[in-house]
C-alpha cells in the first residue's frame, strides 16, 4: 500500500559545495540517496518534497556538513494479505519468483492451486494446468501477500495464489 | 498342587492348634491361593502371600474368614465333615478346648464298647492311631471287667445317652458352623468388594513367622522362563516323596527394572531354595542369596505402570514370548572393516582389540557393498531384497532383529521428521508403512522436549478444551496457562496440560526452527500447514522444509544470518592454501562451501584455515578490460550464462550471487576473465574514481550549465599527419639516435629522412621522439597533439607517461617533476608566456595550467600547439594536491571572464593565450590536447583525466566519458585545428575579440593577437 509519510535524514555535504545553493545540493544529494531504497519496512518510492533544512553543522574532522532535512516521500509497504500484481521472473519445481515492482514474491507449490502442476518439459518450464492457465516468466500475476521479510537493503515475500480472482492476469 | 499349603501344615504345628472348623476353612483358601499363585504367578503375587499370611493372623481375631471369598466358603461346608477327620487325626493330643476332648472321650468310649453299632452313624474312626488308643482302653479296662449283664445293660443305655448326646452336639456344630456362615458370610459378601483396606494394612505385612524372601541371581531377561519351569518342577514333584519346599517364587525383571537379573523365591529354609532350583537352567542358586529384608517385602511387590509397546514407529511387532521386540532398523554397517581387524590376530596370539572410534555412520544396508567386502557371508534374493548377512536379515536395506525389550529404549525417543521419513518412504509402492500420525502421537508422549514459552500461540488438539487457541501467558511445568484469543472463550484464561497442546503457526509466519530437528535454527516462513507438520521456506538457501510444529517457535522479524563461530553465510574462506571458498550454507556443526573450482563440499568449521576479510576494494578486470569491483552485477560469457551481483573477488576468481537459482544459496563462482560487467555499482564509469563524486555536485558546474559538463568528442583526424614535417630523433633500432624529419606517415610509420645521410627510412612513431627544430628540446607528450596514430598507440614511453602526468592532478609530484623540464625550460617566446604562472596575479590563480596550455609552446611558443602545453597546467595544478583545486582553477571567479572566456574560448585555442579568459579558453582549445582544460569541462573527474595528454589511451577504455563533451561547446575539433592551422584562421577571429580586450601587457588577456601570431598554422608553414 502506498503511503504519504513524513521522514527525516542527516545529509552530508562536501566542504566543496558550500555555497549559496547549499539548499539544492542537499535536496539533491537527498533524492540521489534515498529514492528507491528499503527502509527494512517499505520502500521509499520517491520524494514529494523537501522541508526544513536545518542549518549545516560541520562535523568534527572531515570537515562535512550535516544537515537535517524533512521530507515528504510515497512510500510503499507490502502488508499480509495484500493483494499486488507482479510478474513472473524465475520458475522452479519449487514454485515461482514474482516480482512487484521492488518486491520479490515467491509462491510455493503449496500456495498454487493444485491443478496447475509444474512441467519441467515444457519450453521455457512452467507451470500450467494444460488449459487457461500458464506460469511462465514474463506472466503477469495477482498475488497475496503471506508474510514479508525485511533484510538488509530488501524486502521478501510470499505469496499465494491459491484463492479466488488470484493467478494468471489476462492480458 | 497343595505343596505349600501341606507345608505349612507341617511345620507350623502353632497354627494347627487352632485349628477348629473355620480354620480348616481359611486352610483350604490358602490352597486355594497358592494355586492361584503358582498359576498366574504374577505381580499380584503380593496378593498371595497376604492372603496368605491372613488366616494366621486374622484367626486370633475370630475374624478369620473376612477376606475369604465365598465360593471358597460354600466349598468348605461341603466338605466340613471330611474335614474334620484331617482334624482329628491331627487333634489328638489337644487338650485346649475341652469340650471336644470330652466328646472325644465319650466316642473311644463308645467305641471300646459298641465298635459296630456306631461305626457308620458316627464319623468315621478306622484310623490306626485311634484303634491303638482304643486297644489302650481296652487293655485299661480289662482288669476291671467281670462281664455281667447288668453291667451291660447299663453301659448300653449310656452309650445310648452318649451316642444322643453326640448327635445332638454334632448339630450343633453343624448348626454353629451355618449361623457362621450367615453372619459373616453375608457380611463378608457385602464388603467383600474389594474394600479390603479396611483392614488395617499393616495387619497383612509379613512378619518373623513367615517365610522369608530370597533373591536368586538368575540371567538377565530369563527371569519370567525361570519362574515358569520352577512351576513346572514343583507339579512334577508334588505329591512325590521330595517335595519342594518353598512357597512362592516371582520375578521382577523389566528393560528398566534395578531387579531384573534376579527371581526372588520365598521358602522357609534357604536349603529348600537349593534345592529347589537345583539344576535349574538360567538360575544360579549357588551364588549369594540376597535375603530380603522384612521390611522391603511389600516394597518388592508394589505394581509398576509399564510403558507398553505397540507396533508402529519403531517397533514392528512383537514376538509370542513378549520379551522379544523384532525391529527394523536402520544399521550402522562398516561391511567387515572392521571385522578383518578382529579375526586377525597378532604376533603374540592375542586378538586385537576392535577399533575404537566413531560408530560407522546409519546407513541403508548395500548388497554391492557387502558384495564387496564381504561375499561370504552374503546371501539372499534381489527380487524381494531380502538378505542376510553376516546372520542378520536385511529387508528393504533396513536391519530386522529381535531385541528384548529391555535393551531398547523406548521413552523420550525423538526421531526427526527426517529420520522417520526414511522409514516411511521405505515402502516399496510408496505406500507409507508407517502411520505418522500414530508416530507423531507416540512421539508427542515424549514431548517432554517441547517447550513452550509465553507468547507461543497455541491450539488444543485434545481433551475437552480441543479447538480453543490461545497465547500462552504463563508455563508451569506442564500446564500452560494461555489466555483464548478465539472462538467463545475469548478472554479467558484456562489452563492446560501439555499433552493436549501444539503451537499454531499461521501461512507467513516467520519461524525458527528449535529443538531436536535436523534444521534446527533454521529460520524461514511457513508455505503450508497439515495437522501438526510444517512446511517453511527457509532464508538463507530458499528451500522447504518440513518439520514438526512443537520443533518451531516464532522468529523476530529480523532474521539473523546463519552463522558457525566466526564463520558466516557467504563468507570466503581459505581451505587450503590454494583452495578458497565461499560458505554457503550453515548448519550446526558443518559448512557447506562452494570452492574456486565450483565444487561444493561439507565441511567443518576446523578445517577452515582462516577466513578471508571481505575486501571492499577488490578489483579486476572483466574479459572485456573493464573493472570490476564487488557490488557490480557481471554476466558469465559462454557457460551457464549466470548473472550475478559480485559478492568477492580472489585472485582470478569472482564469487557472484544470483536470484535465479537456490542451487547453493544463488552462489556461482567464475573466472574473472569469462564474466563481463552488467552495470557497474552506483554507475561508477570508470574505475579510477573512489571517494566523493565532488564533480557531480560541483556548484561551479551547476552555475554554468552550457556545455560545461561535456567533454569534446573525440578528435577527428582530417588532414595530415602532424608528425609529418617534425624534426625528430630515432630511439631505438639501428638508427638510434639519428636525427631527421619526418616525410611522410601511415599509422603506425613514419617515414624519415635522415639528417645524417640523405635517406629515407621507414621507423615505427612509437620509436620517435619529437624535437624541435630549432633548440632541439624534445617535445614531450607530442603524440596528445598530434591527431593521427598516436591516439591507439598508447605503447609510446611519453603516451604512457601522459596518462600519470594527468593523473598529476592528483598525484603532482611525480607527474610534475617528470613535466617541470619542459614548461622550465620554454624557449625563449614560450618563456615569455609561462610566467603567467610565474607572475603574480596569474600565479595566484593557478593559471598555472592555464598558462602551462601556452607554456607548452616550447616549440611553437605559446600556441601551446602541442599537447605538451596543456599539459604544464596540470603541473601547476599539480601544485595543489587537492583537486578541488582544480576545480578553483576553474571557478567562475576564476574564469571572471566566463562569458568572454567562452566566446574566447572559440576554438581558436589562442585563446588560450590569454589567461583571463584561461578558463574558457582550455576549454575551446585543449579539445582533447590540455588535460587540465578537458579537466575543466568534463563532469566527471575521470574526464579530467581523458582530457590528459593521452587521448589515445584514456579513450579506449572509457570513451564515454571522452565523448560526454557536448558537441555544444565550442568544436574542439575546429579548435584543434584552428590551432594547427589553416582552420586556426576562422577562429582566431572569435578569438580576437576577447584576447583583444585583455592585450598583450595584461596577461589574463593574452593578446590573442600576439597568439594568433603564434599559430601554429604559420609556424608550420615556416617549417615546412
Amino acid at each position: 500500500m502506498f503511503f504519504l509519510y513524513n521522514l527525516e535524514r542527516r545529509v552530508t555535504l562536501h566542504p566543496s559545495y558550500f555555497g549559496k545553493n547549499m539548499h539544492e545540493l542537499v535536496t539533491g544529494k537527498l533524492l540521489k540517496d534515498v529514492e528507491g531504497t528499503c527502509t527494512g519496512s517499505y520502500y521509499i518510492i520517491s520524494i514529494m518534497d523537501t522541508f526544513d533544512i536545518s542549518e549545516g553543522r560541520i562535523l568534527p574532522g572531515s570537515g562535512l556538513a550535516e544537515f537535517t532535512v524533512g521530507y515528504r516521500a510515497v512510500v510503499w509497504r507490502p502488508f499480509k494479505g495484500e493483494t499486488v500484481d507482479a510478474v513472473v521472473v524465475s520458475v522452479n519445481q519449487h514454485g515461482f519468483f514474482a516480482e512487484a515492482g521492488p518486491l520479490r514474491i515467491f509462491v510455493s507449490t503449496h500456495l498454487i492451486p493444485q491443478d496447475i502442476k509444474w512441467d519441467p518439459n515444457a519450453t521455457p518450464p512452467q507451470f500450467t494446468n494444460n488449459e487457461d492457465t500458464t506460469i511462465e516468466v514474463g506472466t503477469h500475476v495477482r498475488v497475496k501477500i503471506l508474510g514479508t521479510r525485511a533484510e538488509v537493503g530488501e524486502l521478501w515475500a510470499i505469496g499465494s495464489i491459491k484463492e479466488d480472482y488470484l493467478g494468471t492476469l489476462q492480458v | 498342587m497343595s505343596d505349600p499349603r501341606d507345608f505349612n501344615d507341617a511345620e507350623s504345628e502353632e497354627e494347627d492348634d487352632f485349628n477348629p472348623a473355620p480354620a480348616d476353612m481359611s486352610d483350604d483358601e490358602v490352597k486355594g491361593d497358592a494355586e492361584d499363585d503358582e498359576d498366574d504367578n504374577e505381580p499380584n503375587g503380593k496378593e498371595s502371600t497376604a492372603a496368605r499370611k491372613r488366616p494366621i493372623t486374622s484367626q486370633h481375631n475370630e475374624d478369620g474368614d473376612e477376606d475369604e471369598d465365598e465360593g471358597a466358603n460354600e466349598g468348605n461346608e461341603g466338605d466340613q465333615e471330611e474335614d474334620e477327620d484331617d482334624e482329628e487325626e491331627d487333634d489328638d493330643e489337644d487338650e485346649i478346648q475341652g469340650h471336644r476332648r470330652k466328646r472325644r472321650r465319650d466316642k473311644r468310649n463308645a467305641f471300646f464298647d459298641i465298635e459296630a453299632e456306631v461305626d457308620d452313624e458316627d464319623e468315621p474312626e478306622d484310623d490306626e492311631e485311634a484303634e491303638a488308643e482304643n486297644e489302650g482302653f481296652i487293655e485299661q479296662e480289662e482288669p476291671g471287667d467281670f462281664g455281667d449283664a447288668g453291667r451291660l445293660e447299663s453301659d448300653r443305655r449310656h452309650r445310648e445317652l452318649d451316642l444322643q448326646r453326640d448327635r445332638m452336639n454334632h448339630e450343633d456344630l453343624q448348626k454353629e458352623a451355618e449361623s457362621f456362615v450367615r453372619k459373616y458370610g453375608h457380611r463378608r459378601h457385602a464388603r467383600g468388594m474389594g474394600d479390603t483396606s479396611v483392614v488395617p494394612q499393616r495387619l497383612l505385612l509379613p512378619s518373623v513367622d513367615d517365610p522369608t524372601i530370597w533373591g536368586v541371581r538368575c540371567k538377565e531377561g530369563k527371569e519370567r522362563e525361570v519362574v515358569y519351569s520352577i512351576t513346572k518342577r514343583i507339579q512334577e514333584k508334588m505329591g512325590t516323596k521330595d517335595e519342594l519346599g518353598i512357597t512362592a517364587a516371582f520375578e521382577r525383571g523389566g528393560p528398566n527394572s534395578i531387579m531384573k537379573g534376579l527371581v526372588y523365591v520365598e521358602a522357609y529354609r534357604q536349603t529348600d531354595i537349593l534345592q529347589a532350583l537345583d539344576g535349574m537352567l538360567n538360575v544360579y542358586p549357588r551364588t549369594k542369596l540376597l535375603l530380603v529384608d522384612i521390611k522391603e517385602m511389600p516394597d518388592l511387590l508394589r505394581v509398576q505402570k509399564t510403558p507398553t509397546l505397540e507396533p508402529g514407529a519403531w517397533v514392528q511387532d512383537i514376538t509370542e514370548n513378549g520379551l522379544d521386540v523384532r525391529v527394523r532398523f536402520i544399521p550402522r554397517l562398516d561391511y567387515g572393516v572392521r571385522d578383518e581387524s578382529l579375526s586377525g590376530t597378532n604376533a603374540d596370539g592375542k586378538r586385537k582389540r576392535p577399533m575404537m572410534g566413531p560408530k560407522p555412520p546409519q546407513k541403508l544396508f548395500s548388497e554391492v557393498e557387502a558384495r564387496k567386502r564381504n561375499p561370504r557371508n552374503l546371501t539372499g534374493n534381489p527380487q524381494t531384497n531380502v538378505w542376510t548377512y553376516n546372520g542378520d536379515q536385511f529387508e528393504g536395506g533396513f536391519l530386522v532383529k529381535d531385541i528384548k525389550i529391555q535393551h531398547l529404549v523406548v521413552n523420550d525417543v525423538s526421531p526427526t521428521l527426517e529420520e522417520v521419513t526414511r522409514f516411511t518412504s521405505g515402502g516399496e509402492d510408496g505406500v507409507e508403512n508407517i502411520d505418522l500420525k500414530s508416530l507423531a502421537a507416540s512421539l508427542r508422549d515424549s514431548n517432554a522436549t517441547t517447550t513452550y514459552l509465553p507468547n507461543d500461540v497455541v491450539e488444543v488438539y485434545e481433551g475437552e478444551q480441543k479447538g480453543v487457541i490461545g497465547k500462552a501467558t504463563k508455563v508451569q511445568a506442564d500446564i500452560v496457562t494461555l489466555e483464548v484469543t478465539e472462538g467463545e472463550l475469548v478472554g479467558q484464561t484456562i489452563d492446560v496440560p501439555t499433552k493436549g497442546l501444539r503451537k499454531r503457526f499461521q501461512l507467513g509466519d516467520h519461524v525458527k526452527v528449535i529443538g531436536g530437528s535436523r534444521y534446527r535454527d533454521e529460520l524461514g516462513m511457513v508455505v503450508k500447514i497439515s495437522e501438526d507438520r510444517v512446511t517453511l521456506l527457509t532464508d538463507q538457501t530458499n528451500t522447504e522444509i518440513t518439520v514438526f510444529s512443537k520443533d518451531l517457535r516464532e522468529a523476530s522479524d529480523i532474521a539473523g544470518q546463519g552463522s558457525l563461530g566466526q564463520y558466516s553465510l557467504l563468507d570466503l574462506v581459505q581451505l587450503d592454501p590454494t583452495t578458497v571458498g565461499c560458505i554457503v550454507k550453515v548448519d550446526r556443526e558443518s559448512l557447506v562451501v562452494l570452492d574456486q573450482n565450483g565444487d561444493t563440499r561439507q565441511i567443518m568449521p576446523s578445517q577452515i584455515a582462516n577466513k578471508l576479510p571481505k575486501r571492499k576494494l577488490a578489483v579486476a578486470a572483466d574479459r572485456t578490460g573493464s573493472e570490476i569491483r564487488p557490488d557490480d552485477v557481471v554476466k558469465e560469457y559462454g557457460g551457464m550464462g549466470r548473472q550475478g551481483k559480485i559478492i568477492h573477488i580472489h585472485r582470478s576468481y569472482v564469487f557472484c550471487h544470483t536470484h535465479q537459482t537456490t542451487e547453493n544459496a544463488g552462489i556461482f563462482v567464475s573466472r574473472v576473465s569469462s564474466v563481463s560487467t552488467i552495470s557497474a555499482k552506483g554507475g561508477r564509469i570508470n574505475a579510477a574514481s573512489s571517494g566523493p563524486d565532488l564533480d557531480a555536485m560541483n556548484p561551479a558546474k551547476k552555475l554554468n550549465p552550457t556545455g560545461r559538463g561535456d567533454m569534446p568528442p573525440p578528435r577527428q583526424v582530417f588532414g595530415r599527419d602532424k608528425l609529418v614535417g617534425q624534426t625528430v630523433t630515432i630511439r631505438k633500432g639501428g638508427w638510434k639516435g639519428l636525427l631527421g624529419r619526418v616525410k611522410d606517415t601511415t599509422d603506425t610509420h613514419a617515414r624519415v629522412e635522415l639528417h645524417t645521410k640523405s635517406k629515407v627510412i621507414s621507423v615505427p612513431k612509437t620509436d620517435l621522439m619529437v624535437r624541435d627544430s630549432v633548440s632541439g628540446r624534445e617535445i614531450k607528450n607530442y603524440e596528445n597533439r598530434r591527431p593521427g596514430g598516436p591516439n591507439g598507440t598508447p605503447a609510446r614511453p611519453q603516451e604512457r607517461a601522459a596518462p600519470d602526468w594527468n593523473g598529476g592532478s592528483r598525484t603532482p609530484v611525480t607527474a610534475s617533476s617528470a613535466r617541470t623540464p619542459a614548461w622550465k625550460t620554454p624557449s625563449g617566446g614560450a618563456g615569455g608566456r609561462t610566467p603567467a604562472w610565474g607572475r603574480g596575479g596569474d600565479g595566484g590563480r593557478t593559471p598555472a595550467w592555464a598558462d602551462g596550455s601556452r607554456t607548452v609552446n616550447p616549440y611553437d611558443g605559446s600556441r601551446t600547439a602541442y599537447g605538451s602545453g596543456s599539459r604544464t597546467p596540470a603541473w601547476s595544478s599539480g601544485g595543489s594536491k587537492t583537486p578541488a583545486h582544480d576545480f578553483g582553477s576553474k571557478t567562475p571567479a576564476y574564469g571572471g571572464s566566463g562569458g568572454d572566456a567562452w566566446g574566447s574560448k572559440t576554438p581558436y585555442g589562442a585563446s588560450a593565450a590569454t589567461p583571463g579568459a584561461n578558463g574558457s579558453d582550455s576549454w575551446g582549445y585543449t579539445p582533447g590536447a590540455s588535460g587540465s582544460s578537458t579537466a575543466y569541462d568534463a563532469p566527471t573527474p575521470g574526464a579530467s583525466l581523458l582530457g590528459a595528454p593521452t587521448p589515445g589511451g584514456l579513450n579506449a577504455p572509457t570513451p564515454g566519458a571522452y565523448n560526454a563533451p557536448t558537441p555544444g561547446a565550442p568544436t574542439p575539433g575546429g579548435g584543434w585545428q584552428s590551432g594547427w592551422g589553416a582552420e586556426s584562421a576562422p577562429t582566431p577571429a572569435a578569438a580576437a575579440p576577447t584576447p583583444a580586450a585583455s592585450g598583450g601587457g595584461y596577461y589574463g588577456a593574452p593578446t590573442p593577437g600576439a597568439y594568433t601570431a603564434d599559430t601554429p598554422g604559420p609556424r608550420y608553414t615556416d617549417d615546412d
